[in-house]
């Protein structure tokens, strides 16, 4: 038997959720274009929703957010933390940004925790959507999730006629389900998709061994290095600060920031460490399967949804690179089979 | 047609005359295209010349200065070339362009090309490059000039209007200076959004940074955007930035009489002073 909720008694469950107080953060439709915003009422969800354009990370991991805010008044100096204390849910995730929550984790709650990052975290539930169809560049299976993968979310949805299979994946999804009323039901879950299959074996070696290749600047010939890809990516940190004073008071503001913007590795004193194009596309790539992997338990930092290959503007496919340092690093640095 | 391109493009590789030779191939999802650097002959035999040829490959000659480049050119695209001359960025003789006649370019995004002219083929009025050094011709039948039909319908909004069409939709950018980077009007070394003493406008992505970033942008770009549509194409959220881009080249076109890269010699407004203006100043 499984739980199922009608599609009308899905957006019920989350209406009432919402009632209660709960911020739910979904994927809505903005003058047309797929993106994740707090909904005011469940019915403006975009239920149908395949791969948003910019990812969910912007609910956790804000475009610009203010840290805090400083003080000066009567003599003394008060800090304010900008804190979140409310609870969210943030529905509709796909497996493949799933994981790019829990690739955003790694970094974020690894000791020394970053605290906004982490009280969002905390308070916000993970609604999950398994895909019934995949996109030609999606390629989650090849890197640790697949189209109906419930691991790292709280509940998860699956589609069938008339409505959705429902099953908690975690305890904070079970209590977040207490509200739902679901019906019992025999149903079956229909086939997942099958995604493309990508050489991703062995690339944090490949890519060591290619790290000085001629490819590196071939490839950046046509990248503008509009920042693009890592704005739209689940799995792209990165982050510039400033501070805003205003008279008596100043505010820290974090936004998000790229590999691939002017200035990003310019040192004091002028000196650029990425200052070529190949050093600077590299560094995107090298980040996701070279960096991250060496530094967290070799994981690949990329959750295969395929948002950048949608977005380039000039088709710098990174599954065309997974496949090309493949092809490369087997005619020129071994198979890597002992 | 093709075949034309890539037998002067070798020629040019085999001569000496350049070192590389930007055009287009077939992206990866099969059904649009992508910019190639070609080296090599082998390089040369992947250029695709069609209708989903978007892209504004001249405005990769700001990475190539001083270097020996043949370039593929669209007529809106060949006036890059002009622009960038003026205004000292590229040497003339350094470039080989080749030019394509156009019949227009339909948009195209990842996965599709619809048979929907892009807005600026619409408005269009050159059907050869500006500027060239061999010309090819694509067949195709010819959009006519229809005038600006999507300003003509911002005009009839009251100023009310337009402010909250603009709020909406300067709301969604992320700010990542995509129809920047894109650009061939926009070469600053340091871009005053990126500057840190003064800071012009804040990294905050917020409503009042927003509009200054697109106004400025905009503003900086007035009879120097050559209408090449990329901004807009670009744009991961869709914001329709050739709306202030044809406003602006109207009003300087209505202005000055002037439309920037048509030709070499003749001056931009903002480039030279005539003590007439002062006169109509008064
Ligand atoms: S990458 Fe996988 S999980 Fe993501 S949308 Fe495609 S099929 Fe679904
Ligand atoms: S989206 Fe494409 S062109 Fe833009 S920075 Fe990324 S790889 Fe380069
Ligand atoms: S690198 Fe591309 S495919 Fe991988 S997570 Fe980021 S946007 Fe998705
Ligand atoms: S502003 Fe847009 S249309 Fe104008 S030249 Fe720049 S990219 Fe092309
Ligand atoms: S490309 Fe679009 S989202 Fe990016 S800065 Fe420009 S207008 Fe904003």
């Amino acid at each position: 038997m499984s739980r199922f909720l009608s599609r009308e008694a899905l957006l019920a469950w989350l209406d009432g959720l919402r009632e209660g107080g709960t911020v739910v953060v979904a994927p809505t439709l903005v003058e047309g274009v797929s993106l994740y915003r707090q909904v005011p009422v469940a019915s403006e969800i975009d239920l149908d929703a395949s791969v948003t354009v910019v990812s969910p990370k912007e609910w956790l991991f804000p475009a610009s957010h203010t840290i805090f805010t400083v003080e000066r008044k009567d003599g003394r100096v008060d800090l304010r933390e900008n804190t979140f204390d409310g609870r969210a849910v943030l529905f509709g995730l796909h497996p493949c940004d799933a994981l790019g929550v829990h690739l955003m984790d790694v970094p974020f709650l690894a000791e020394p925790a970053d605290g906004s990052y982490r009280e969002r975290r905390e308070r916000t539930a993970l609604v999950g959507l398994s895909c019934i169809r995949c996109r030609p560049e999606c390629f989650c299976t090849s890197v640790d999730t697949s189209p109906d993968d419930p691991t790292h979310l709280d509940v998860m949805l699956t589609l069938v006629e008339g409505g959705y299979v429902v099953a908690a994946a975690s305890d904070k999804g079970e209590a977040l389900l207490a509200s739902a009323k679901p019906e019992e039901k025999a149903l079956s879950l229909p086939e997942p998709p099958a995604p493309e299959k990508l050489p991703t074996e062995d690339l944090p070696r490949l890519f060591r061994a290619l790290y000085d290749d001629g490819y590196w600047g071939r490839l950046a010939d046509r990248c503008i290095h509009c920042n693009i890809c890592s704005y739209v990516c689940p799995t792209c940190y990165c982050f510039d600060m400033r501070d805003y004073p205003r008279g008596n008071t100043a505010e820290r503001v974090q936004s998000w920031e790229s590999c691939q913007a002017p200035g990003f590795t310019r040192l004091a004193g002028g000196h650029d460490t990425r200052g070529s194009k190949a050093a600077k596309m590299r560094q995107r790539f090298a980040h996701k399967f070279l960096y991250f992997p060496e530094t967290f338990d070799s994981q690949l930092s990329c959750s295969g949804c395929g948002r950048c290959v949608r977005a380039c503007p000039v088709n710098i496919d990174i599954r065309e690179i997974i496949s090309d340092l493949k092809k490369i690093g087997v005619s020129s640095v071994g198979s890597g089979e002992k | 047609m093709v075949d034309e391109i890539r037998s002067k493009a070798k020629e040019l590789l085999t001569d000496g005359t350049v070192e590389c030779v930007i055009g287009y191939e077939r992206a990866t999802d099969g059904v649009t295209a992508r910019p190639l650097f070609a080296y090599t002959a082998e390089e040369i035999d992947r250029f695709i010349m069609d209708n989903t040829c978007v892209h504004n490959l001249a405005r990769y000659l700001l990475d190539r200065k001083g270097k020996p480049t043949a370039v593929v050119v669209k007529p809106c695209d060949s006036r890059t070339i002009n622009l960038l001359v003026q205004e000292n960025q590229i040497e003339r003789d350094k470039v080989f362009a080749i030019g394509v006649t156009c019949p227009g370019v339909v948009e195209a995004h990842w996965g599709e090309a619809s048979d929907e002219a892009q807005p600026r083929c619409v408005t269009c009025s050159l059907e050869v490059p500006a500027v060239y050094d061999y010309l090819v011709t694509m067949p195709g039948e010819r959009q006519t000039r229809t005038g600006f039909p999507d300003l003509e319908r911002m005009e009839t909004m009251s100023p009310e209007e337009r402010r909250e069409f603009w709020e909406r939709q300067f709301e969604r950018c992320i700010r990542c200076h995509a129809c920047r980077q894109v650009c061939p009007g926009c070469y600053c070394p340091i871009c005053f959004v990126d500057q840190l003493d003064p800071t012009w406008v804040g990294i905050r992505n917020a409503p009042p940074e927003n509009q200054v970033w697109h106004l400025i942008r905009a503003f900086h770009l007035a009879g120097r955007c050559i209408e090449c549509g990329e901004c807009q194409r670009v744009c991961p959220v869709g914001i329709p930035l050739m709306l202030l881009n044809q406003k602006l080249a109207a009003e300087v076109e209505g202005m000055f009489d002037f439309r920037p890269g048509l030709d070499a010699e003749t001056l931009p407004p903002f480039a030279v002073f005539k003590k007439e203006e002062l006169e109509a100043e008064r």
